[in-house]
């Protein structure tokens, strides 16, 4: 399992690589990230993939809360905090 | 969502009003109901690596390297895994399906078809027991899709046209896979079987679906704000993109035996010759949505 930092920045650069955001825009840990901020409601389904590549097993997304995927904090609390523990 | 639009004329110059199609398609279903428990004679097992279950060029890998670098029982073993894939993102596309069109039952304004509903629904949900049955009884699992719900805010009547243009995308993109599969005597006698039982009731639920976007876009679209249609555009252009995307499921990569699923996806989803797949499958269903105005200009895929 990789640090909180890794996985926070492979989270980050995800994002702004798939919002096509332009070179310079920051995401912060609390920077909404749907819309009207970065990712539309279909590029979620991209990102819970890509989470369970990181985690290296499937998301039940039946448990999931679409609050969720606020921002980075609340997706790094939802899928990776508990496992970390 | 709000009620349709049930009477009119065809843009493409019949003069039969939906109420009348509604009729005429449930005569249909009338004669040709079915058993879903009784219709199909299930094997007690399969062997995945000894026969093809999809046919090869369906495969959502076919044609690329990582293709060519499976030997031949692989490709089978990935093609059976590729039909759960198909089975369940077909079910799993259903059911907000089936939930729409209860919700359109017994208005004051859907009477006229609402009967033919009751088919479509009794059609729908035999569909989800025989995928269900196939996935289930061969690969012990129905894959889960990963679609979050998100709330929306609506013009009057876009909603109906998004439920209808989603029913289309499941509907159309699945007949052009169980077309191909129910002539192919390559596959499995079971897969082809589901696949033609399918078939036959898809026939009825496309064409009521495509009068009835028909409909729905010719009554409301013309009193929205120009923004509207060009928003519904750009969402039916990532919708179906990420329909598409549906069937490179890592998981099945996974089951199949191939190593990173993830990263076969990522591969695929950016291979011409996977892009030139999906723009040859969603031909028809394309024409459907540029002949009712839906779109007016090429997706790409």
């Amino acid at each position: 399992m990789s640090s909180e930092a890794d996985i926070r920045a492979k989270l980050r650069r995800w994002i702004l690589v798939r919002a096509q955001a332009e070179s310079g825009r920051e995401l912060h840990d609390d920077t909404p990230i749907l819309e009207p901020g970065l990712l539309s409601s279909l590029d979620v389904v991209e990102l819970i993939l890509f989470i369970e590549s990181l985690r290296g097993e499937e998301v039940d997304v039946d448990l999931i809360e679409p609050e969720a995927f606020t921002d980075l904090n609340t997706l790094y609390d939802t899928f990776f905090r508990a496992r970390a523990a | 969502m709000s009620a349709l639009a049930p009477e009119g004329t065809d843009a493409s110059g019949t003069s039969e009003t939906a109420s009348e199609l509604a009729e005429r398609l449930s005569r249909a279903s009338v004669k040709k109901f079915w058993n879903v428990y009784a219709a199909i004679g299930w094997p007690d097992t399969v062997n995945p690596e000894a026969e093809w279950f999809m046919s090869p060029e369906l495969v959502s890998i076919h044609g690329t390297e990582a293709w060519e670098r499976l030997d031949e029982p692989a490709r089978r073993r990935l093609s059976f895994w590729e039909l759960v894939n198909f089975f369940s993102l077909t079910l799993q596309g259903e059911r907000p399906l089936v939930q729409g069109l209860c919700n359109q039952m017994y208005s004051r304004q859907n009477a006229p078809i609402t009967d033919y509903i009751h088919h479509f629904l009794d059609e729908e949900n035999k569909h989800m027991v025989m995928f269900a049955e196939f996935c289930n009884r061969y690969a012990g699992k129905v894959y889960a899709q990963k679609k979050v719900a998100l709330t929306k805010s609506y013009q009057r009547g876009e909603e109906d046209v998004t439920f209808f243009i989603k029913a289309l995308i499941v509907e159309e993109l699945g007949d052009y896979y169980n077309v191909v599969m129910l002539r192919d005597e390559r596959i499995a006698g079971i897969a082809r079987e589901v696949n033609r039982i399918h078939h036959e009731d898809e026939a009825r639920h496309i064409v009521f679906g495509r009068r009835l976007l028909r409909e729905l876009w010719e009554r409301y679209a013309p009193g929205w704000p120009p923004e509207t249609p060009v928003g519904l555009r750009r969402w039916l252009a990532e919708y179906l993109r990420a329909s598409w995307a549906d069937f490179y499921n890592p998981s099945m990569y996974r089951d199949a035996g191939l190593e990173d699923g993830y990263a076969v996806r990522q591969v695929a989803l950016a291979s011409p010759i996977c892009r030139a797949h999906r723009e040859r499958s969603s031909q028809k269903l394309l024409d459907v949505f540029r002949e009712t105005g839906v779109l007016n200009e090429a997706l790409e895929l």
